[in-house]
């Protein structure tokens, strides 16, 4: 493993994501796998601050489903890039699978989005004129995996999805419903315990987004996996299990449901 | 290894691309095609001329009249005579292996219907020493004929063929022209020579014969002469060229001396100082190839900033993207070098075919070419791939 942690949290991480590797994402209810505390965001906007996120407190167990909602402009996608370790806070502590995310440089960053998260994104975001087994390939490629065995598993995920035929197609050879599948199918290449989906149907048609929650239900209830998915949308809600609220950077409300 | 990835999306980003991709290597190819020609052409003109020396030998020289350095009339009596090259031969009996008067006369010739030109070239005794040549019929010039200032004649194979065809050239008459009067020079030898370039060149219509220098004149502006092997053939000359200055009372550098040797190393000292400048704009086209290929590489990685993002956000480190950005650079101004390469020994091969010489392709030099332009490559490759290394990640991705 290339790049080991900085300081204290090196070893810990290390052995966590290498744990994750060999199917670390087994359920294990009541177990936390996220916790955030007092977590702020502000924006330099010149000598104007934002503050998208102002203290957010947060617990989320392996195996939840949990929903985002909020109006336009509440911090959601904020939210979800810290915890896609994608970004940064301005403060507060964001810990995944118990490691520090805030110690840690670059290139292990690097390594926790290449072990520890599948993002899915609204805009899909596939490489273009790199055909869907290519795209679902990257992660493993990045994770230093054989070039037979990440074919082969990207073969099964592309057919997981779906999409077993359409390995070869270009992104813009695919419909909207599509590349979100070749999206997700990459989301899950390295087997990370935990799911980020910002929007994933906002660009799609009802029937496109009817098969994208089938396969999130279906990850969430047969793979076990940990998701985290933003909405607008009401019905995409009550697909999940616990529908957290957010307004002007803050969680206004939590709510699980049986 | 992520090196084999990185390459097959080099060469993949390099087709998607392909007018830009050329247009983008343009500079390298011109940079490392001028640079493959002038050396090829360089070492086919070396060769040539190292044969040619070869050829005559090092040890060859000439003292030749120059005349007063300040200006001034040149008198008959400067001229060398056959008494001036006694003395030398005198003076120096170890030191000078060969001497005589260079004497050479054209003409042209006619034997039944058969017309020819011949060159004369006036040679004392021993000339073959010192001149490759083969004898196939009679024999070469003599000391004694050089003495008695003989009418005789070696001609080469093609010129017995041409004027006697088969029969035997031995001892048949020429009739040549010196100064207005017809001579008759009878043969005495037949030889055979590999022809160099030079020769086919030069000679046309023409032969090169021989004759006893003093059957042409006896004075002349200018001595052959050959250093004995074992004496420093610079020093050795100076101090003939001092002595028959001395000799014919006149001051230094009226006379001067040269050789081979020094020609060739005066010629060798221009193609060494032609290559040094042809390495400076080597240099310059490949500066300007490389800011090329940085300017492209920095416009794509602007193009490809979202395309970067992703990759981060899929676990790309930062060396990943480094790396596939630096290897890009580098084969794309590598194919250029090589592009270049096929283009500059392709114009040198065209050019030294007018010269009746082929280039010979050092592998080498391939390497070489191919090798530094993907240097050039890297160096310049550097900036953007660390510009597009360091991207960060949410930046990168919102970008549009
Ligand atoms: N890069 C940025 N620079 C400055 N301000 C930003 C930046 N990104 C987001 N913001 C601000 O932070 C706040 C939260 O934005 P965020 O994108 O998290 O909202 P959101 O809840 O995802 O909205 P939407 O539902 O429209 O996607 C907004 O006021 C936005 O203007
Ligand atoms: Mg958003």
């Amino acid at each position: 493993m290339g790049a080991g942690g900085n300081g204290a949290g090196g070893g810990g991480a290390g052995g966590a994501i290498a744990a994750a590797e060999d199917g670390g994402s087994k359920a294990m209810n009541g177990e936390e796998i996220i916790k955030i505390e007092n977590l702020w965001k502000v924006y330099e906007m010149g000598n104007l601050e934002v503050k998208a996120l102002r203290g957010v407190n947060l617990r989320v167990c392996r195996g939840e489903f949990v929903a985002i909602m909020g109006a336009s402009g509440s911090g959601k996608s904020t939210m979800m890039n810290i915890l896609g370790c994608l970004d940064r806070p301005t403060a507060g502590q964001y810990f995944l699978e118990g490691m520090e995310i805030g110690s840690y440089d670059d290139n292990t960053l690097s390594l926790v989005r290449n072990r520890m998260v599948g993002f899915v994104f609204q805009a899909f975001n596939l490489i273009p004129r790199t055909s869907a087994l290519k795209n679902v390939e990257l992660p493993m490629v990045y994770g230093k995996m054989s070039m037979s065995r990440r074919r082969q598993r990207a073969a099964e995920l592309l057919e997981s999805v779906g999409l077993g035929e359409r390995s070869g197609h270009m992104p813009n050879e695919l419909s909207g419903g599509q590349k979100q599948r070749v999206a997700i199918a990459r989301a899950l290449a390295n087997r990370p315990p935990v799911i980020l989906a910002d929007e994933p149907t906002g660009n799609l048609d009802s029937r496109a987004t009817e098969e994208i929650m089938e396969i999130f239900s279906r990850l969430h209830t047969v793979e076990k996996n940990t998701i985290i998915l933003v909405t607008h949308e009401q019905d995409i809600a009550d697909c999940t299990e616990r529908v957290i609220t957010f307004r002007d950077g803050e969680i206004v409300e939590d709510r699980r449901r049986a | 290894m992520l090196l084999l990835e990185n390459i097959k999306l080099a060469l993949a980003a390099i087709r998607g691309n392909k007018m830009r991709s050329f247009l983008t290597m343009l500079g390298i190819i011109i940079g490392v095609g001028a640079v493959i020609a002038i050396v090829s052409i360089g070492n086919g003109a070396k060769s040539l001329t190292d044969d040619l020396f070869a050829s005559y030998g090092k040890n060859k020289a000439y003292i030749y009249l120059m005349g007063d350095p300040d200006g001034g009339v040149v008198t008959q009596e400067d001229f060398f005579t056959e008494a001036d090259l006694d003395m030398l031969k005198e003076r120096f009996p170890d030191a000078l292996a060969y001497g005589a008067l260079s004497q050479f006369q054209s003409s042209n010739v006619q034997i039944g219907k058969v017309k020819g030109r011949l060159q004369m070239f006036g040679a004392g005794g021993g000339y073959q020493r010192f001149r490759a040549m083969e004898m196939i019929r009679g024999r070469m010039i003599s000391e004694e004929d050089v003495r008695h200032a003989r009418d005789l004649i070696v001609i080469p194979q093609e010129a017995a063929q041409r004027f006697f065809g088969a029969g035997d050239a031995l001892g048949k008459l020429i009739p040549v022209t010196i100064n207005q009067e017809i001579r008759e020079f009878a043969v005495l030898g037949v030889y055979r020579r590999e022809k160099s370039i030079f020769d086919s060149l030069a000679a046309g219509d023409s032969f090169e014969t021989y004759v006893p220098y003093t059957a042409l004149s006896t004075q002349s502006v200018e001595m052959d002469l050959h250093i004995a092997e074992g004496y420093a053939v610079g020093t050795t000359l100076n101090s003939m060229t001092d002595y028959l200055s001395r000799l014919k009372r006149k001051p230094e550098g009226y006379y001067i001396g040269t050789s081979v040797e020094a020609e060739q190393t005066m010629i060798d000292g221009v193609l060494g100082s032609l290559s040094t400048a042809i390495g400076a704009i080597a240099a310059i086209s490949l500066l300007v190839g490389g800011v090329g290929i940085m300017n492209i590489m920095l416009v794509s990685v602007t193009e490809r900033t979202r395309e970067i993002g992703i990759r981060k956000s899929l676990g790309a480190k930062t060396g990943d993207i480094l790396l596939q950005f630096l290897v890009e650079a580098m084969i794309l101004s590598a194919i250029g070098g090589l592009i270049g390469t096929g283009i500059g020994i392709g114009a040198a091969s065209v050019g030294l075919s007018f010269a009746g010489a082929s280039v010979q392709v050092d592998p080498r030099v391939v390497l070489t070419a191919v090798g530094f332009s993907a240097g050039v490559g890297m160096f310049f490759g550097l900036y953007p791939a660390r510009k597009a290394a360091k991207l960060d990640p949410i930046e990168a991705l919102r970008y549009e």
